[in-house]
């Protein structure tokens, strides 16, 4: 009984952290991210933060972390209401996809979160762009070169923090 | 009902996507969700605190290009102000002939940009300038150089600004050689677009482009840019005009604020008349 107990409010702290790293990776992308922006391009801390709940806890977590994460940054950052919610659940989605139950340390220290990040930011990417750009602008081998992979890849290079904080505290 | 509910647990991820894409999709339609400026206006103070605490980073590519910049427009404006001189004197005669009035003089508010958030595609600067100092949400922001954007949240000593390269905004501007007028829009690059001009009208490269009366948001007059390029698509009826902004949005660091909002009267004139219309269609 006490250790179901005991369970349930680890789970319940783990969700604690999560809201606050959320807070403080909100505030670093607003204010502090133009530091590293590069031709108009920069990491998207947040939903790195998302492929990382979804990985550590699960499909249906990730789309309902996906799903806040969005809602919230819809709220503070101007954008179109919902743009971040839509394009955020889904990526929750596809990186919840590779959820392996008991396995999800050696994923997260692994080059497999970098890939799952990668690919989940592309597919972000490519929805979330889909409702900026005028594709008669532009050619579709530029969209997919840019706003897909640029931005994915970028995204997935900052990935390599937390991957490799995880890393360190598994060898001490 | 006990079927559906085990089958909802059974693909409660399926559930839960369906139902959480439905509801972002409904709030993306719905569109302006102006009402949470109060979220918003708490963030815009925490964010700047931030940014005015991380301020003294120095940025030396911008400091290098906004020399540059300065250099040239003081060139330029020591020959202009010459000009400018003769021409007023003239100006006021012919006034006086024709008994005009004067031209609006803004008052402006100057402030120093302490911060640049880059979500996306869109892009939006913090001053260190909010309501205490008499900053209103809507009033427009400029530079020497030109229109730089419009102030969307003010807390009480800082201000958000959304800068002119951003996919929402649309700007009322006029050719000032020509006065004809157009919607300018940012194309995603270092160039915006203005639409609707038919290839009947005369377009130059080199034609400055100003704020047109028409605008609900800017007021008249402020230079905005500069016509480079005109392409001439055989299939379309209208030019792809492309106008270079007269504002370098990488380097800003002082801009004004102008204390002007549109005559609310006007606006609501404006509004009445949409609504109609809407009804109208209904």
């Amino acid at each position: 009984m006490n250790r179901t107990k005991k369970k349930i409010n680890h789970g319940f702290q783990r969700y604690v952290v999560y809201a606050i790293v959320a807070i403080l990776l909100s505030l670093i992308q607003f204010s502090l991210l133009n530091f590293v922006e590069v031709q108009g391009i920069t990491p998207d801390l947040l939903l790195i933060l998302c492929v990382w709940i979804a990985i550590r806890e699960g499909r249906f977590t990730g789309i309902i972390a996906g799903f806040l994460i969005g809602i919230t940054l819809d709220i503070v950052s101007f954008d179109l209401v919902g743009i971040n919610a839509f394009t955020k659940t889904i990526a929750g989605f596809v990186a919840g996809s590779f959820y392996q139950e008991g396995k999800e340390q050696l994923i997260l220290h692994g080059l497999k979160f970098l890939l799952i990040v990668f690919i989940s930011s592309f597919i972000h990417n490519l929805i979330y762009f889909f409702f900026y750009i005028k594709l008669s602008d532009i050619t579709f081998v530029s969209f997919f070169l840019k706003y897909g992979i640029a931005f994915s890849f970028y995204t997935t290079v900052f990935a390599v923090i937390p991957m490799l904080i995880k890393r360190k505290e598994r060898i001490i | 009902m006990l079927q559906l509910l085990n089958l909802i647990v059974k693909f409660k991820d399926y559930a839960a996507l369906t139902l959480l894409c439905i509801i972002s999709l409904s709030l993306i339609s719905i569109g302006d969700v102006s009402k949470i400026g109060g979220y918003r206006a708490f963030v815009v103070g925490t964010i700047g605190w931030l940014e005015e605490a991380f301020s003294w980073v120095p940025n030396p590519d911008a400091l290098k290009t906004e020399n540059r910049a300065v250099r040239e427009l003081n060139l330029y404006l020591s020959s202009e102000l010459m000009k400018s001189r003769k021409a007023l004197s003239e100006n006021r005669n012919l006034r006086e002939l024709l008994e005009f009035k004067e031209g609006a003089d803004y008052n402006l508010i100057s402030a120093e940009v302490i911060g640049k958030s880059v979500i996306e595609l869109r892009e939006y600067i913090t001053i260190n300038k909010g309501s205490n100092d008499g900053i209103d949400r809507g009033m427009s922001v400029r530079t020497d150089a030109g229109l730089t954007g419009v102030v969307v949240v003010v807390e009480e000593n800082y201000s958000l600004i959304e800068t002119l390269n951003n996919r929402q905004i649309k700007i009322s501007a006029k050719i000032e050689r020509t006065g004809i007028d157009g919607i300018l829009i940012w194309s995603g690059s270092k160039y915006f677009n203005m639409m609707n001009i038919p290839k009947s009208f005369d377009i130059k490269v080199g034609d400055e482009l100003i704020t047109s009366n028409y605008s609900r948001k800017y007021p008249p007059d402020l230079p905005i840019g500069k016509v480079v390029k005109v392409d001439e698509d055989k299939s379309s009826l209208f030019h792809k005009i492309y106008v270079e902004p007269f504002v370098s949005f990488s380097t800003l660091e002082q801009v004004f604020v102008i204390q002007f909002v549109n005559d609310p009267e006007r606006l609501e004139l404006i509004e009445k008349m949409e609504e109609r219309l809407r009804l109208l269609k209904k």
